[in-house]
């Protein structure tokens, strides 16, 4: 099967998952429901702290209060590429055996799940990740998101968010090859996607953890999956360092990539097909 | 009512063997402790970077928070099959084959599913929970210790109802049931807010819509004596109770609704 003929194959896989998605656009709503109450009960523990606690006006952070209250925001939507679990239909597949007929396509695994993977994640979410950007731009002053720090800013957070999808892609395949081995169960590609969870910076902004682990939480891949874009716009984060992120951004997906597809591969050659 | 129990407990029973087939069960133990230890580490970290809030310390807020997080484990474990109800029963079709059965409803459903991982989370609940009154110089008298089991008992009854509401709208939904996550898992991140400092639209949703500061807040403030009347602490009960009730009603109107999915 010739190059051409696999982006073809790979765009309707993509539109075909991508309208899939768009039909449960009750499923949308209700996700931006919850995106949008989390991110409140976020930013009024923010505000308690910064307005409440012994150190809260002593500022030795590099977050405002203004400035972490529109990380939450965009955190939550950028939540949404993040995979919580293995995408449903291939968990599926690999449970019950199907593994098998998807090898007799003349297409190479990896690139036909990563699409359909992708496809997936981004089929209803860009709905809910915009509906949770417009409602923290539309909250009461004090629980609002903020504008970017500058238009380079901005130009900067757009590139990066593209660069954070195909990251987050990258790593759920990696956890998905990981989890083809059926023997071992659900443990250990949850804990993988529970670190990756945490470190993204969605529990919590990066900036707000200790100072000795900066860093590390900077050199980290899953920084890349939100934090990164985010301190971006926010300007915690200057453009000039914009060309490094996005440059980690980068290399963590080429290696997830490559880490990937070897894992799988060598599955491959020695799977048991689970089921009938 | 002995019969039920009985097939309740061999379902569980058998969900036990058939998970521990997989090789890296024991995984999923250390997979729901690091869930259970990260979840509170976002508030350690803050009031390491932030300090305190007036009287309120970390030890304060893990008492609160820990007391939710043991009760939403119990009726996590207990009624486990409730929360896959939708997804697993309901969406496939196989809820008919539970409607065959001569045995009552509740049990079948609420025994579908048991991971003994789950338990992990009320256990390092209330390991927190002694913790935290270790660190509060709290000494455990019988009568304190009576109110916070009753205050366990009460939440564990409140988050069952919560999962069996879950279920029972699901009758009518069928898919888009994401925001029922603010009533599991979102909803006892409320207790990382000083109750204090809490706005009060938040207080009142979290205490009459659903009992939330009832079996985690009010019991621990009667416990450690916080400038709280004392009888509230002893509502958690009644007010789990409650909300269990109202729950099944609306179950027992899904199921009559109830027509077949899937195949």
């Amino acid at each position: 099967m010739n190059f051409r003929n696999t982006c073809r194959a790979c765009s309707s896989l993509f539109r075909i998952r991508m309208a899939e998605g768009l039909q449960y656009r009750v499923s949308a709503i209700s996700g931006t429901v919850v995106g949008v109450f989390w991110a409140l009960l976020e930013c009024v523990l923010f505000t308690v702290f910064y307005t409440y606690s012994e150190n809260g006006s002593w500022n030795n952070n590099g977050l405002s209060l203004p400035q972490t209250i529109s990380y939450v925001w965009l955190a939550q939507g950028l939540f949404v590429l993040q995979s919580m679990s293995i995408d449903s239909e291939i968990m599926g597949k690999i449970n019950n055996g199907d593994v098998g007929i998807e090898l007799c396509r003349p297409m190479n695994l990896y690139t036909h799940w990563f699409v359909k993977s992708s496809a997936g994640k981004l089929g209803t979410s860009w709905i809910r990740s915009l509906a949770t950007v417009l409602a923290g731009l539309l909250m009461p002053v004090g629980y609002a998101l903020g504008g970017p720090a500058s238009l380079t800013a901005l130009f900067c957070f757009i590139l990066s968010v593209v660069m954070a999808f195909v990251l987050c892609s990258a790593f759920a395949m990696l956890v998905t090859a990981i989890r083809l081995n059926i023997t071992w169960g659900d443990g250990p590609t949850y804990m993988l996607l529970l670190v990756s969870g945490i470190l993204s910076g969605t529990y919590l902004p990066l900036r707000l953890w200790p100072d000795f682990m900066q860093t590390f939480l900077y050199l980290q891949p899953f920084g890349g999956f939100a934090d990164i874009p985010v301190q971006l716009y926010i300007g915690s984060m200057a453009p000039t360092a914009a060309l490094p992120g996005i440059g980690l951004q980068l290399i963590w997906s080429l290696l997830f990539i490559a880490a990937g597809r070897l894992i799988m591969k060598r599955k491959l050659n020695s799977i048991i097909v689970q089921g009938g | 009512m002995i019969a039920e129990g009985k097939i309740y407990f061999k379902y569980l029973r058998m969900h036990l063997l058939s998970g521990m087939e997989y090789k890296g069960w024991w995984l999923m133990l250390i997979q729901v402790l690091i869930v259970v230890v990260s979840d509170p580490i976002a508030t350690v970290l803050l009031f390491s970077r932030f300090g305190n809030i007036g009287e309120w310390t970390v030890a304060h807020i893990i008492l609160v928070y820990s007391l939710a997080v043991a009760s939403f484990g119990l009726a996590e474990s207990l009624c486990r099959g409730f929360d896959y109800f939708p997804w697993h029963l309901l969406r496939s079709g196989d809820f008919d084959r539970l409607l065959l059965r001569p045995r009552s409803l509740f049990v079948q459903v609420a025994a579908s599913r048991f991971h003994l991982h789950r338990l992990v989370r009320p256990v390092t609940g209330i390991c927190a929970a002694g913790w935290a009154l270790g660190e509060l110089g709290i000494p455990l008298t019988p009568g304190r210790l009576g109110i916070l089991a009753m205050a366990l008992a009460g939440g564990c009854l409140m988050y069952c109802g919560v999962f069996v509401l879950t279920s029972g709208l699901a009758f009518f939904t069928i898919k888009g049931l994401d925001w029922i996550y603010l009533l599991t898992n979102a909803s006892y991140q409320i207790t990382r807010c000083p109750e204090p400092y809490m706005p009060r639209a938040l207080k009142s949703v979290f205490s009459f819509v659903l009992p939330m500061l009832f079996i985690s807040f009010y019991p621990a403030a009667t416990v450690c004596g916080w400038k709280y009347p004392q009888w509230l602490g002893f509502l958690s009960l009644p007010a789990g109770a409650v909300f269990l009730g109202l729950s099944l009603l609306v179950w027992r109107i899904g199921v009559r609704h109830y027509k077949s999915t899937g195949s």
